[in-house]
């Protein structure tokens, strides 16, 4: 079989000798392919960006006089297990996308595998636009303290009020404005959603079950949680991953006592998309949490009029005194991979770094939603103008932070989201829930995990 | 004997059970064509807007014909590859008194009831060291390795039924065993070789899980796969849609089993998965 | 050997062939793989060499002295006249290595991009960022964050870095920093000590032998007596309709049922017509998601058992019914004293047939509830599934789904043995009569 890390080695060798006295790319008509996860119709522009890259790259080649024709071959994945498991397996057998657009988690397993190449190694990170994206973002694509990738895209996961639903429990406009500070400020916690959330049903503005209305499928977003109740993920000082049996106890019991109050219902997990997105675009759901880009789909798919007049965002609140608001942004990051010779790498990430471009990069944002990756981008006038990113951008961003980049994350992940699942579905106490994870953790990962 | 008395009433209970499946089926063809309001069960228009996708390739998806080409040559060379081995092979089983022959026809009843799909991970290992990971090839080959006990098996059973004269009458004048299985033989199992081919081209049309995690790429897709991506997409779920691409993807499978209800019958009872 | 053997192991060659190298040699790999911490970060082929600041921590940890681990910790960028010739005899453009040897001979440069400015601000820099980079790789004397492919280069990299190691360190440096797959039997330990297991087994459990009672062999023999005693042209209808399901491709099946389950799909539309609310009812509650996921199956798996029951039914003797009709005998007696009796070897192998079947595929549960609402329809084979080939985290984990595999190879030829035993295995291997 063969060794994608061998080409490491030989990285320095002879076989850029050539190429190197000249200074120039030689590879005159190549292709270079494109694969990006978790895209749908209204996520075009992370593979378009990359075709458009290609034909500045074209352009420039040619005014220094020499030819360069990349062809994009474009692929995009609906969802996130197909496209991870033909990234992983096209990459063992050598066959890797020359370009991956994917979460910004995937970066740790990856680089171990050698399946990725660091772009620090591959692009001047002094020059424009690099010089431009936000550091925290930079520091989500990096690895260990090694660049890996290029943020494609931020994002970031407020909870939702439906702002007629609160004025009918007692809020007054000025009340709904004040809300994201009141969060901010750790005021309005997620046992007062919870309070809200019964108003309403009681006083039949909702009907039961849909005064909290979370996620329907596992995410990053359950992260925000066990944060909000003082959870930490990782050690920053060793890299270690954290287990802190309180914190997600307290997690787990907020949406145990959600579901005994009855504004969460029990069998909520699994309810398929298209009708979680038609109910909370349609003020079926009082209070729910979701990421920045649904208000693409509320407002485009859902056909949702008046957003804001309409639906009040802020951060996750707190859950009690030991958590914190907060939101988690989880970027998706622009990969250069192993295939091919270090000519399709130099210029895969020549092309990355034309597509993080800001004008470019505004396209997406804005087509989909997403928050955008650098600062000049909120003078870009697309930009400024939509009301969405603009404000999500300051209210949401400066609070943002990330799940940690660590191979074992995945483990824990999934240790994470059974606990939760049965605590919610009342299978195990919280108590329970959360000792048969740390149990199970421990199991699975020994040392690598610190247990609070 | 008298079998008419009382069956009105198992018509009865049989057509209860065998409702939500006919139900199925009759609004598979109905939603295809229908133009229904939504919360309206039967259509009051006619459409051909679901099969547009004939004549335009969706957004973001391959071209139809060409992924039916794909699954075409994937069953057809799924299925030669079946005929040829078992039919080979099965003769030796049958009749060539070989060293290990129980074992080997152990070995094949094993198999058959394997749970090969769990194999899926060392099989994409195997596939990438003889580098056709991801290619239709590789597939084909898989696919054809999975079917082979049971062809195997099937073919056999066939030649078991060949009367020991013939082959004993072709070999006392004179010919070769070679020239008695493909001249005297062969043409005496030929119910065998036809149920085994149209089996193995429907299991080939059928197959999800092989092509979907072992050629992943946009130019080796099938339609199951192509089905299964469309229906994924929670972005654009229009089951009008779904069923015209399924039912496209069901007609030659229908096709097939009207004309050859009565072999497949016959293999299907021999076992198979499921 | 007479030429008829010879063309016995020349007929039989081609299938060895395919059953050898894509059968035996996947089991054979997935026991293997099942006793490896194989995963998507490991690789599947050969590891190499990686240190990075959570290594060196976590030796630092475990007693190596931490002044060492500092300096191996720091990326350091060195122009002497060792690395400029190293860049030189790599062909980096001579001017720029003259230029760069005089203003910053004997300098070391801690970081990329310190360097990376310093040559920048050359007057011969490299013009072109691939220049560029290829001239500062060779300046790099650090081992930190850098993939080495082999052992040896990595020893090499450590002496040429400077930094003092005590053999015991370097020992324990190059074991931790290997990123490719090891062998152990943690996958086992782990199997056996997550309340998981336990759960994926009973529901394993339930499904096989659910769908296996109510459908697969239950209903089978349902609809293989009352077709029997139906006229031939209805008869030929039910059996039609009930192997549909075995023909349909699952995709497609699996979709005609989702329709049906769908929160705007058939049952919920006929249902809001009596007021109650639409909803998934496939995946409403853990037991509806049963109820289809049983369906699912059993209108497939039913087809099997009504075709062989059938034909075992057509082959009773005529004269036996007809002297029960004469007796007076109902037709419940008939089936009870004529037909099951009859059918004892059938439904042995129908139902021993199935177990297995059931038991290893998983194809229509991905399909229809992907082993949710959580994972209450998680089966074994579909955890194995999942395990090796999904994760939101990217970290495909190859070595515990192998074996989570592993236990239902050896499940599957277990069976499979013991039935070759009960199904007298011997008739079937007659020998051959012409010996020539």
């Amino acid at each position: 079989m063969g060794n994608p890390r061998k080409f490491a080695s030989t990285l320095a060798a002879a076989a850029l000798t050539a190429s190197l006295a000249t200074g120039t790319a030689p590879a005159a008509d190549m292709t270079i392919t494109v694969w990006a996860g978790g895209s749908n119709a209204s996520d075009v522009y992370r593979v378009d960006a990359i075709e458009m890259a290609a034909d500045i790259l074209a352009r420039e080649a040619e005014i220094r006089g020499e030819s360069i024709n990349v062809t994009v071959d474009k692929k995009l994945y609906d969802g996130w297990d197909d496209f991870k498991q033909a990234v992983t397996l096209a990459a063992e057998s050598g066959n890797a996308p020359h370009i991956v657009v994917t979460g910004h988690e995937d970066i740790a397993p990856w680089a171990n595998a050698g399946i990725i190449r660091k772009i620090e190694d591959l692009i001047d990170m002094d020059a424009w636009p690099i010089n431009d994206i936000f550091p925290n973002l930079i520091e989500i694509s990096s690895y260990e303290g090694a660049v890996y990738g290029l943020p494609q895209d931020a994002e970031s996961r407020p909870f939702f009020a439906w702002i007629p639903h609160m004025k009918a429990i007692g809020y007054s406009d000025a009340g709904i404005a004040a809300l994201p500070e009141r969060v901010a400020g750790g005021e309005y916690t997620l046992y007062d959603v919870l309070d809200d959330a019964k108003k309403m049903q009681d006083q039949g503005v909702v009907e039961p079950g849909y005064g909290f209305y979370p996620r329907v499928s596992n995410g990053p977003d359950y992260w925000q949680f066990y944060q909000s109740f003082g959870g930490e993920m990782q050690d920053a000082a060793s890299g270690k991953l954290i287990y802190d049996q309180g914190a997600m106890t307290r997690f787990y019991q907020f949406f145990a006592d959600a579901v005994a109050m009855g504004v969460t219902r029990k069998n909520h997990v699994g309810t398929p998309w298209d009708q979680w997105y038609a109910e909370v675009a349609s003020g079926k759901a009082g209070l729910w949490h979701g990421g920045t880009w649904h208000y693409a789909r509320y407002t485009g798919k859902e056909g949702l009029t008046g957003f804001f007049d309409k639906i009040q965002f802020t951060l996750i609140p707190a859950g009690d005194a030991n958590g914190r608001p907060n939101t988690i942004t989880h970027p998706l990051v622009y990969l250069v991979t192993n295939r091919g010779t270090d000519d399709d790498a130099f210029i895969a990430a020549e092309l990355v770094k034309i597509a993080s471009e800001p004008r470019i990069n505004t396209l997406h944002a804005i087509k989909s939603a997403h928050l955008g990756i650098a600062k000049s981008q909120t003078s870009i006038e697309l930009y400024s103008n939509d009301r969405w990113a603009s404000e999500a951008t300051e209210r949401l961003l400066p609070s943002a932070n990330a799940m940690p980049n660590n191979t074992d994350f995945g483990v824990y992940w999934t240790a994470m989201w059974k606990g939760l699942e049965s605590a919610w579905t009342g299978q195990k106490s919280p108590e329970q829930a959360a000792a048969d994870a740390a149990a199970e953790l421990r199991n699975a990962l020994g040392d690598r995990i610190v247990m609070r | 004997m008298p079998r008419a008395r009382g069956s009105g009433i198992i018509v009865a209970l049989l057509a209860a059970a065998s409702a939500p499946l006919v139900l199925m089926y009759v609004f598979l063809v109905i939603e295809t064509v229908g133009e229904a309001p939504p919360g309206q069960l039967l259509p009051d228009g006619f459409t051909l807007e679901n099969w547009r996708f004939l004549w335009e390739d969706l957004p973001g998806k391959a071209n139809i014909w060409a992924v039916t080409l794909n699954t075409f040559i994937f069953a057809s060379a799924t299925t030669v590859i079946v005929l040829a081995v078992s039919s080979t092979a099965g003769y030796a089983l049958s009749r060539i008194n070989l060293p290990f022959r129980a074992y080997f026809l152990a070995g094949v009843l094993v198999l058959h009831a394997f749970p090969t799909v769990t194999l899926i991970i060392a099989i994409f290992l195997v596939l990438q060291m003889i580098g056709l990971y991801n290619t239709l090839t590789g597939v084909i080959l898989v696919k054809a390795s999975l079917e082979l006990p049971l062809g195997i098996w099937i073919m056999k059973g066939f030649y078991d039924t060949v009367p020991w004269e013939i082959e004993m009458a072709g070999v006392q004048d004179g010919a070769s065993r070679f020239t008695v299985w493909r001249r005297l033989i062969l043409p005496q199992v030929t119910p065998g070789i036809l149920a085994l081919g149209v089996f193995s081209f429907l299991a080939g049309w059928s197959e999800f899980i092989l092509p979907q995690v072992l050629a992943p790429d946009n130019k080796v897709q099938v339609l199951s796969v192509y089905l299964a991506g469309l229906i994924a997409d929670d972005y654009d779920l229009n089951f009008a849609l779904f069923k015209s691409i399924g039912l496209f993807y069901v007609i030659p499978v229908v096709i097939l089993y009207l004309f050859f209800q009565d072999k497949l019958m016959n293999i299907y009872g021999g076992g198979t998965k499921g | 050997m007479t030429p008829g053997k010879w063309l016995g192991v020349l007929f039989l060659m081609p299938a060895t062939l395919f059953v050898v190298v894509f059968f035996l040699s996947p089991v054979l790999l997935t026991a293997v793989f099942a006793f490896t911490s194989m995963s998507t970060a490991t690789g599947v082929g050969e590891g190499g060499y990686l240190i990075t600041p959570s290594t060196l921590h976590r030796l630092a940890e475990r007693g190596m002295d931490r002044s060492t681990a500092e300096s191996l910790g720091a990326t350091t960028y060195l122009v002497n006249p060792e690395t400029l010739s190293r860049a030189r005899a790599a062909g980096v453009a001579a001017a720029t290595l003259d230029e760069l040897g005089q203003r910053h001979a004997g300098k070391s440069f801690d970081g990329r991009r310190g360097f990376e400015r310093a040559l920048k601000s050359l007057n011969n820099r490299p013009r072109s960022v691939r220049a560029l980079k290829q001239a500062a790789r060779h300046f790099e004397t650090s081992v930190l964050n850098r993939t080495f492919g082999q052992r040896e280069d990595l020893l090499a990299a450590l002496a040429a870095s400077g930094v003092r190691l005590s053999d015991e360190d370097r020992e324990r440096l190059v074991d931790a920093s290997y990123t490719g797959w090891t062998w152990t039997t943690d996958n086992l330990r782990r199997m056996f000590g997550t309340a998981d297991t336990a759960q994926v087994l009973a529901n394993t459990l339930i499904y096989v032998f659910v769908t296996l009672i109510l459908f697969n062999t239950g209903f089978a023999l349902v609809l293989a007596i009352t077709t029997f005693y139906l006229p031939t042209t209805e008869a030929a209808v039910f059996r039609g309709i009930w192997f549909l399901p075995r023909i349909t491709p699952p995709v497609l099946y699996v979709l005609l049922w989702k329709w049906f389950a769908w929160d705007t799909g058939f049952l919920s539309t006929v249902l809001g017509w009596f007021g109650v609310a639409s909803r998934n009812w496939m995946l409403d509650t853990a037991f509806n998601a049963w109820v289809f996921v049983v369906l699912i199956n059993g209108f497939v798996g039913a087809s099997m058992g009504m075709i062989i029951f059938s034909s075992a039914i057509r082959a009773i003797p005529e004269p036996l019914f007809w002297a029960s009709e004469v007796d007076g005998a109902s037709r419940w007696q008939q089936v009870r004293r004529i037909i099951l009796p009859q059918l004892r070897w059938p439904i042995l192998f129908v139902t021993s047939y199935q177990t297995l079947s059931l038991l290893t595929s998983f194809e229509y549960i991905l399909l229809a509830t992907d082993g949710g609402p959580g994972s209450t329809t998680e089966v074994w084979s579909l955890a194995a599934y999942h395990t090796a080939l999904n994760n939101y985290a990217g970290n495909l984990q190859y070595g515990y789904g192998a074996a989570l595999a592993l236990v239902l190879v050896i499940i599957g030829v277990v069976l499979s043995l013991l039935y070759l035993r009960i199904f007298n295995f011997d008739a079937l291997v007659a020998r051959p009569r012409i010996e020539t």
